[in-house]
């Protein structure tokens, strides 16, 4: 670069002889460029985007990041798309999730996490709300790939492969696809409309569902160049107490899958619920609604009750009991039917293998407690009887019969949450996909995640979160309508505005600004650093709210 | 336009009028209701002016120097410890010749804490290089102002007006508001040669070795020695189209005066009751008022002073070991002068103890009485 004012000729030098030659103060009209001062550097400032907390909590790796900024530059749809990247599901999990993503935001210890449950919901349902769906789409490629269950795995799978134009067929023993989301969540925590619509998002990749179709034994299946198992768990676990074969005992998911597929109401007038998760609590409020009184007995405290918060919190808003520390001896029968149930107190011992601490029995400590119907929810286990002997299941392939058999969601894990499922169902369609085309699949790892400490929180002012309305207990415990009202569209885009964007760039200009040597230099959509002219202060850095910025020592 | 209005509001108009561009200002009393004002001004749009708020006074001046360097008309205030924190930053905008104007509300410096009227703060900075004014009246506050543009802006030299706290920046008379377009007339738009242009890229204030460090020290002296005559003209010019003017000292009932009574600021007013008072009587005293500080007009007041048997100096100010500041100038303005009458250094109205009529009388009467003056006459000091 030519210096400007830098004289050619000798006479054009300027050379002062006394003070009436000079300016009233020092002036130079020679470029200072010439004086790199990057070379005064040791510390080298680089755009290093990371992995924000939210994301590195979430099992199926949404870019939440991503798409509550979307929501934050009013873009709901472009938000909705971003997040099926990683999910086909938005609308179940913007309701159902327990949201891992919320406890690990760096913005709770500020002030209160990010909403992000809430804006998930809202973009799945701006989705819903103005029409907006797949696109319609045969498949391309020549193999096809059986997926058994349609539960979240399988939907997740389904998505995964039909997006990449592979021949898909689920097969569902029920009459309607959907396996738990349909049959073990009750509507007013998930309305049918929402799950049949992203159902129908995934039908649009050419998947086809073949509903009522048990697969019986796995050879029916030879055919397809791949299978993918996610049968899910089904079967309750039993309480082995005497009397429990009576009427009125009735498993957790049979009672909701009774409900929610044939409108069947087993709740009687006295309903006690044993267990302490999602299922239990699941069971507890549709009795509730049926209108029994019910309690539940859960045998540790409200410290180790597995369920998420929130639904423990609306199971007492609306008036469910709960006792904590009993756990059922025997169910009293009395004309076939029972009438009471033994408890016995339990009391907290040292941790077991779990982490939680162990109940262990009060001796002497019985009571009796009325209840015409037992609803057992003590967590549910896979069945996978249609497979040969000994062939086992897991994530990676298992030949049988010569066709490789993946396994994925709660059929392999055990019961998990949706999110789980939806995260094996993507890795069993990357791994298929690998098999099937013969080549890897690009996987890049994660980076550093941003602690609180590195987010400069002098950016950002204190403003607690919007939280979804509820319907008001009154109202809602007369029937099955939704609980949580989403949030208003504007109010979503606000608390969008809250996100830190931990360790990812979104062009605040703060870099820009507070550089001294005016060394960042803004690109369409990113920075550049001068390093001709960065001296290395690391100001840049410091300024940076998301820990965008990292400082690396310079190699001599 | 005439209003009833406080010194401090005096001054915002003042910087209104002569449309400051940039303010950046930090609060201290009794100070912040001249910026507090002019934030109003800028708020409401009478005033077109980017409105800085900063982190302490050192910043405040470091703002101003770089809207000043890329051309704007700056303006701020400040005040005793604000005026202290400044300091550095006093000398660089001297020293890059950037004409600011800046009100300094002359308060007391701690420890001890006093809040009330010292002239100490501004008379600490008089090495700076900055052209100092100190004011008597509400009127005379804003018009300073306006002029000081005036000045500083042909000789590249800031301004500092100095005006007493509470007796001034507190107290509420009436003051004419000078009609806007009169005062664009009277001020051209800043118009600076030596400035920041992006179309025209320089680098200013770089270092300068000894080989013309002592050349740019030299051509400010100078510009301070030109700011007299561009001042006086100024004050003239003021008076064609204001009907007001102040001169660089003023004179009052001088003529045959046998002793000189030597002051500044508000003490100004209650002396001329007394100089009114003992003229009656027939007594051969007169009042110099020192309005101009920075450059001292030394040649003015040793013509005004011709003539004089003694002379007596009101400071409101000390130098600890050394006394009066404004006593000390006097003498040293006068000690090459063949004929010279001793001069009466009396320190008075320390950390704003009132100066009455009383203790005017006392200060008269005590110069009159002593033959051969001692180096400081503390009046009414406790001991």
């Amino acid at each position: 670069m030519p210096l400007r004012g830098k004289p050619t000729t000798e006479a054009e030098k300027i050379v002062f002889r006394h003070e009436a030659e000079l300016p009233p103060m020092t002036r130079s009209m020679g470029t200072v460029l010439i004086n790199k001062t990057g070379s005064w550097r040791y510390l080298r400032p680089v755009y290093e985007e990371k992995t924000p907390p939210c994301r590195d909590a979430c099992p199926a790796g949404i870019d939440i990041q991503g798409f509550v900024d979307m929501l934050a530059r009013g873009e709901p749809l472009e938000a909705w798309r971003l997040i099926r990247e990683s999910s086909p599901l938005p609308g179940v999990c913007g309701r159902v999730c327990p949201h891992p993503c919320e406890r690990s935001c760096n913005r709770g210890e500020f002030d209160e996490a990010i909403s992000i449950h809430a804006l998930e919901r809202l973009a799945a349902d701006r989705a819903l709300n103005e029409g907006v769906g797949e696109e319609p789409r045969a498949p391309k490629e020549e193999e096809r790939v059986a997926i058994i269950g349609s539960g979240p795995a399988g939907l997740s799978c389904a998505h995964f492969l039909g997006r990449e134009g592979y021949g898909v067929t689920v097969f569902e023993a029920l009459p309607r696809p959907g396996g738990m989301l349909r049959v073990g969540i009750p509507e007013y925590r998930l309305p049918r409309t929402v799950l049949d619509k992203e159902i129908a998002d995934i039908e649009a990749l050419g998947v086809s569902f073949q509903t009522g179709a048990r697969i019986g034994d796995i050879g029916e299946l030879a055919d397809y160049d791949a299978i993918f198992v996610a049968t899910g768990a089904h079967k309750s676990r039993s309480l082995n107490i005497p009397g429990e074969d009576a009427a009125g005992v009735i498993p957790g998911v049979e009672f909701l899958k009774n409900l929610n597929l044939g409108g069947k109401n087993q709740a009687g007038e006295r309903v006690l619920v044993v267990g302490g998760g999602n299922t239990a609590i699941d069971a507890a409020r549709s009795a509730l609604r049926l209108g029994a009184r019910t309690t539940i007995v859960y045998r540790r405290t409200r410290e180790e009750m597995p369920a998420i918060e929130e639904e423990i919190e609306a199971a007492l808003a609306e008036g469910v009991d709960i006792l904590y520390l009993a756990t059922p001896r025997m169910a009293l029968v009395k004309d076939g039917r029972v009438a009471q149930v033994g408890l016995i107190k339990t009391e907290l011992a040292e941790p077991d293998e779990t982490g939680r601490r162990r109940p262990v029995e009060v001796a002497g400590s019985e009571f009796m407690i009325e209840a015409d119907t037992v609803i057992t929810a003590l967590g549910e286990a896979p069945d996978l009887s249609f497979l040969p002997e000994h062939a086992g299941l897991s994530e990676e392939p298992r030949e049988i019969d010569g066709t490789p058999v993946f396994g994925g969601g709660d059929a392999f894990t055990g019961a998990g949450t949706v999110v789980h499922a939806i995260a094996s169902g993507r890795r069993g369609a990357r791994a298929i996909i690998s098999r099937l085309a013969g080549a890897g699949v690009a996987h890049e790892p994660p980076g550093p995640v941003v602690p609180f400490e590195s987010v400069n929180t002098a950016c950002f002012a204190r403003q607690p979160a919007v939280r979804m309305p509820e319907v008001p207990v009154a109202e809602r415990v007369s029937g099955f309508a939704e609980v949580n009202r989403g949030l208003p569209l504007t109010d979503g885009l606000e608390e969008a505005k809250r996100c830190f964007s931990c360790g990812v760039c979104n062009l605040c200009d703060n870099c820009l600004i507070f550089c001294p040597d005016i060394a960042v230099i803004r690109l369409n959509d990113s920075y550049e650093i001068d390093y001709d002219y960065c001296k290395g202060c690391g100001i840049c850095a410091v300024e940076c709210p998301g820990n965008v910025i990292s400082l690396v020592e310079e190699e001599r | 336009m005439k209003k009833v209005i406080t010194g401090n509001h005096a001054v915002s108009y003042g910087a209104m009028l002569a449309r400051a561009q940039v303010i950046a200002a930090y609060p201290i009393t009794p100070q912040t209701t001249i910026v507090e004002h002019l934030a109003d001004f800028t708020a409401d749009g009478q005033l077109d002016a980017r409105f800085i708020n900063v982190e302490s006074e050192h910043s405040a001046m470091a703002a101003s120097v770089g809207a000043s360097a890329a051309g704007a008309r700056a303006f701020t205030a400040s005040s005793s410890h604000g005026l202290a924190l400044m300091h550095e930053m006093l000398h660089v905008a001297a020293g890059s010749r950037l004409p600011i104007v800046m009100a300094n509300v002359n308060r007391a410096l701690g420890t001890n804490w006093n809040l009330w009227a010292d002239q100490t703060d501004s008379l600490s900075q008089r090495d700076t290089g900055w052209l100092q004014f100190y004011c008597e009246s509400n009127q005379e506050a804003l018009d300073t102002v306006i002029q000081a543009y005036r000045v500083s802006e042909q000789v590249l030299v800031p301004s500092m007006i100095c005006l007493d706290a509470f007796f001034i920046s507190h107290t509420a008379e009436i003051v004419d508001i000078p009609d806007k377009a009169l005062v664009d007339s009277y001020l051209p738009e800043c118009n600076l040669v030596y400035r920041l242009d992006p179309a025209n890229p320089c680098t200013l204030y770089g270092v300068t070795s000894a080989e013309f460090y002592y050349e740019f020290r030299y051509k400010l002296h100078k510009a301070m020695e030109d700011a007299i005559r561009v001042a006086r003209e100024a004050d003239d010019e003021f008076r064609e189209m204001f009907g007001r003017s102040y001169g660089l000292v003023e004179q009052y009932r001088m003529e045959d005066a046998e002793l000189v009574l030597v002051t500044s600021g508000t003490a100004a007013s209650t002396s001329r009751l007394v100089i009114d008072e003992l003229r009656e009587r027939g007594e051969r005293v007169g009042m110099l008022r020192i309005r101009m500080f920075r450059p001292f007009p030394a040649e003015e007041i040793r013509n005004a002073l011709r003539g004089a048997q003694r002379v007596a100096v009101m400071d409101r100010n000390m130098s600890p070991g050394q006394g009066g500041i404004m006593a000390q100038e006097l003498r040293s303005a006068l000690c090459n002068t063949p004929d010279r009458p001793p001069v009466y250094g009396f320190v008075v109205g320390l950390g704003g103890r009132d100066i009455t009529t009383d203790v005017v009388h006392r200060v008269i009467e005590e110069a009159l009485a002593t033959d051969i003056p001692e180096d400081i006459i503390w009046m009414g000091v406790k001991v």
